[in-house]
């Protein structure tokens, strides 16, 4: 059998939609034993169809005590089920009850609340004194078990708000042609495809703050129509007039003085005039708000923001501005990268920001270039919060990179410090982005960022990301790589991929050695200095004029960065360590001839430790 | 021929009052929303029915622009609409005073649009909508959830429509100054002038000193109003409190600390009116 359940609601918020969405064919599963043939959402309505459901439930087989228990607990247990002791029957040494199978039609009513209480939502309210919570108010709920009626479930439906009333649904497969003869589309990827194929009629349509999620789900009948606005504020930064169309009104920009926007039915052109007419009004009041803030120009908003906390418990935005140079400096940021970060967060002060929070960094740029500062410095302006998602583009310019790592280390270091640690797949203030943000200016970037800027929970959490961001490189390098004395972030990275690039072979004679020096050493006492005179062996002699030359080596070209050739001078330690384990005990029975080798494996791991905590990489 | 500013007001009057409202009268202090009114905030609270209707002139100094903005302004015109319990056709009421006014709903795209509220400092916040007429906010519908920091016993429905915008929408005009209020005049004849003093007002010429001054004596004075147990004096305290941190905030005297600790003090004096409405209530 087929059934259609629809559960009837006031207008809900698109995000309640998707949860509700990701949820009923789980929901369907557990309470009908099947998954919906089809899930219809939007605004006013969440609905199922089922098909494939016997029209009986199953017997089932109610497992009690065990027998032995007999005594103690059948009486209960037949009591619980409404039986006489001596109905019980028998299985697998348990006493049970066979619940028989009902039709369906005397189960559903109970199943489908189950599934309406069982949906769960980010924000619920009451509305009366059901104690039901829902993001919005439940009105009604339909029910069909083909075409007959489920018992505390209606029949009918809704159809558009304005323009068809209640209609009654004769059978379950007819709900959704139903709904479509009452100017309801109740599928959603019917509806995003119908306002995709009328935005793509208008031409170049952009959605660059991304509302055509939320838009499938404000209307019923999508209505697509473009209008435009008088072009004199075309003068206005391309960005505000995208952000005045897009935030609040959820309109498309279709270039120049157009947009399209995407209403729920009405008469074409009284819709269309409508809208233009608020559009107008918008950009109107964004141009006036944007002529007070160049009338007052960017160095007097930047004087403002000692009166605007950045962040409670750090400071005001004069406080970060501060902090922001002095960063930047030592990033190594010239003139532009410092004049950049002085007035890179004028804009909070901005009352275009605070109308479109949206524009910052934006508008702040814009702002600086119309006081007539110099490019580099607005772009750097322009471009402090990017990357602005994991993937997204780098800066362009250095001083742009200077001033976005300097901007990501001070959140990082300031909600760290306030406790604010993401934790799970919470993370309210974006620190996993700018953390892989601060990793990709390091490599990608090609930007030199000083390792101690980076506070020690900081650092760990910084460096972390490399793990999952590095392509080809497995994690234990990256946690070796870690360990390394190299003093800049990019370079972690940088020697991962050498250590990683490495082929087994070539890698394991050091790795070995490193572990194996590690353990003893750290085991047994060790003498505090190599004395060569107690070097017996000629294999041990080896190993230590080898080290003699390697050392300064190493630390040399680590110095410079050059990882390949760092890997390549400790390989070079690989062939006197093999002959030193073959050929030499290390426990030797005198003690100072003991202790003295154990001192040389030290120092062996001391010098590969160079680059990096080799134990980390499995074998 | 549309409905000028007056005649819509009366509109709008008369169709909720045909539904059993109460036609209350604006406050007699500032108030900045129809909500600081005692006749939804205290009503309410607890389980007594209550419909009631009236226009609530809203003070907001930080929104003045000097009479410059056709958009902005210190002083304008909500109405509010207050449905306890919230009926199950509420949001049918409702559309059917957009009919009154003259807005055929077929015609006009008419959307409820996710749009939550919360008042810091009554403790207060209710899921709802703003409702769109193409494009256009003319009201602001909240189911309240909370109230003076507790549970409402019964959910309200609240419709606050922003006149000016509604009024606007029905005159076709881009500037509330030239909206019709009455034959003859202007919205912009009657207020554009009081927006240009009360800005400068706000902005230039409240006496801080004193202000901070007021603020502790209304604190003080609800305090002791309520040790008398008389709770709607009281909660008069908590708006003159309430409308002076206003005037501070748009002196640009408070700094974004202080801010939050002014509106928690508001919001404790909220509360604890609200507790002592409902004990004096029992």
């Amino acid at each position: 059998m087929q059934l259609l359940f629809e559960i009837g609601c006031e207008e809900l918020p698109a995000a309640s939609v998707y949860e509700a969405e990701a949820q009923l064919p789980g929901l369907c599963d557990r309470h009908l034993g099947r998954r919906p043939d089809q899930v219809f959402v939007g605004p006013r309505r969440l609905a199922v169809l089922v098909s494939g459901l016997e029209e009986r439930t199953g017997d089932q087989w109610v497992k009690g005590p065990p027998v032995e228990l007999r005594e103690k607990a059948a009486a209960g247990f037949a009591k619980r089920h409404s039986v006489a002791v001596e109905d019980l029957e028998e299985r697998d040494g348990f006493l049970g009850v066979v619940s028989r199978g009902r039709a369906l039609g005397e189960v559903l009513p109970g199943q489908l609340n189950e599934i309406l209480r069982g949906l769960r939502f980010g924000k619920t309210m009451r509305w009366d004194g059901s104690g039901l919570r829902f993001p919005r108010p439940v009105r009604w709920t339909c029910a069909r078990l083909d075409d007959q009626p489920v018992s505390g479930h209606g029949t009918k439906t809704y159809g558009h708000r304005f323009t068809h009333g209640e209609v009654d649904v004769l059978s379950a497969d007819a709900y959704p042609e139903t709904l479509r003869e009452a100017a309801v589309e109740p599928d959603a990827a019917e509806r995003e495809r119908l306002i995709r194929d009328g935005l793509d009629a208008l031409g170049g349509w952009r959605d660059p703050l991304g509302k055509l999620r939320e838009v499938i789900h404000l209307v019923e009948w999508p209505l697509v129509l473009d209008g435009s606005f008088d072009e004199r504020f075309l003068s206005l930064p391309e960005r505000v007039i995208e952000t005045a169309m897009q935030s609040h009104q959820r309109y498309f920009p279709l270039g120049g003085n157009r947009f399209a926007l995407v209403a729920n039915g009405g008469d074409p052109d009284t819709v269309r005039a409508g809208n233009e007419t608020v559009l107008e009004g918008r950009l109107d009041d964004a141009t006036f708000t944007f002529e007070r803030d160049l009338g007052a120009g960017i160095e007097a908003l930047a004087q403002r923001l000692g009166s605007i906390v950045y962040f409670a418990g750090a400071g005001t935005f004069a406080d970060k501005t501060e902090r922001l140079r002095t960063l930047v400096d030592r990033l190594g940021g010239g003139d532009a990268s410092l004049e950049a970060a002085r007035l890179a967060k004028a804009d909070q002060a901005a009352e275009l920001v605070r109308e479109f929070p949206e524009l910052e960094g934006y508008i702040g740029a814009e702002y600086a270039r119309l006081a007539g500062f110099p490019e580099t410095v607005c772009a750097a302006i322009a471009e402090q919060y990017l990357p602005d998602s994991a993937g997204g583009p780098l800066p362009a310019t250095v001083p742009g990179r200077v001033l976005a790592a300097a901007d990501k280390i001070d959140t990082l270091t300031v909600s760290f410090s306030l406790g604010h640690k993401p934790t799970g797949s919470r993370d309210p203030f974006g620190l996993r982005r700018a953390a892989i943000g601060l990793c990709r200016l390091a490599t990608e970037g090609g930007l030199t960022i000083p390792r101690e800027l980076l506070d020690g929970d900081v650092a760990e959490f910084v460096e972390e990301r490399f793990e999952g961001l590095l392509a080809d490189v497995p994690v234990e390098f990256v946690r070796a790589a870690r360990a390394a004395n190299v003093r800049d972030l990019g370079s972690v990275a940088r020697l991962a991929q050498a250590l990683a690039a490495l082929p087994d072979e070539r890698l394991e004679p050091i790795h070995t050695a490193y572990i194996r020096a590690s353990r003893l050493g750290e085991k047994e006492q060790a003498a505090a200095k190599l004395d060569a005179k107690l070097l017996t062996e000629e294999a041990e002699r080896a190993v230590a004029e080898q080290l003699g030359e390697v050392k300064p080596e190493l630390t040399a070209v680590l110095e410079t960065g050059d990882f390949e050739a760092a890997v390549e001078a400790g390989l070079k330690l690989g062939p006197v360590l093999h002959c030193f384990f073959e050929e030499v005990l290390v426990m030797d029975e005198d003690k100072a001839v003991r202790e003295n080798r154990l001192r040389l494996l030290l120092d062996v791991r001391d010098t590969l430790g160079a680059l990096g905590d080799l134990a980390q990489i499995p074998r | 021929m549309p409905l000028n500013y007056q005649d819509m007001i009366a509109a709008l009057e008369a169709y909720w009052a045909e539904r059993d409202c109460v036609v209350v009268q604006p406050y007699h202090t500032e108030l900045g929303a129809g909500t600081f009114n005692p006749a939804t905030f205290l009503r309410c609270l607890g389980p007594q029915p209550w419909l009631t209707v009236y226009v609530e002139p809203c003070i907001r100094p930080t929104d003045g622009r000097y009479g410059e903005n056709p958009y902005r302004f210190q002083h304008y015109y909500q109405l509010q609409v207050v449905l306890k319990p919230s009926p199950e056709d509420i949001l049918d009421q409702y559309f059917g005073s957009l009919e009154a006014v003259g807005i055929d709903t077929r015609k006009h795209d008419v959307r409820l649009v996710e749009d939550d509220w919360e008042g810091p400092t009554l403790g207060a916040w209710g899921l709802g909508w703003e409702v769109w007429v193409d494009g256009m906010e003319v009201t602001q519908f909240t189911y309240f959830q909370q109230l003076g920091g507790m549970d409402v016993d019964v959910v309200s429905g609240e419709i606050t429509y922003g006149l000016e915008r509604l009024a606007m929408f029905l005159q076709e005009k881009r500037s509330a100054f030239d909206l019709e209020w009455a034959p003859g005049f202007t919205w912009g004849d009657i207020y554009k002038e009081s927006e240009r003093q009360w800005s400068i007002y706000n902005f230039e010429e409240a006496p801080i000193d004193a202000l901070m001054r007021r603020f502790e004596e209304y604190e003080g004075e609800c305090a002791h109003l309520l040790a008398k147990k008389l709770p709607l004096p009281a909660y008069d305290q908590v708006l003159k409190a309430s409308h002076t941190f206003n005037l501070l905030d748009a002196r640009g005297a408070i700094s974004v600390t202080e801010r939050a600790s002014y509106i928690g003090r508001v919001r404790d004096l909220a509360r604890r009116v609200a507790e002592e409405y409902l004990a004096a209530a029992v």
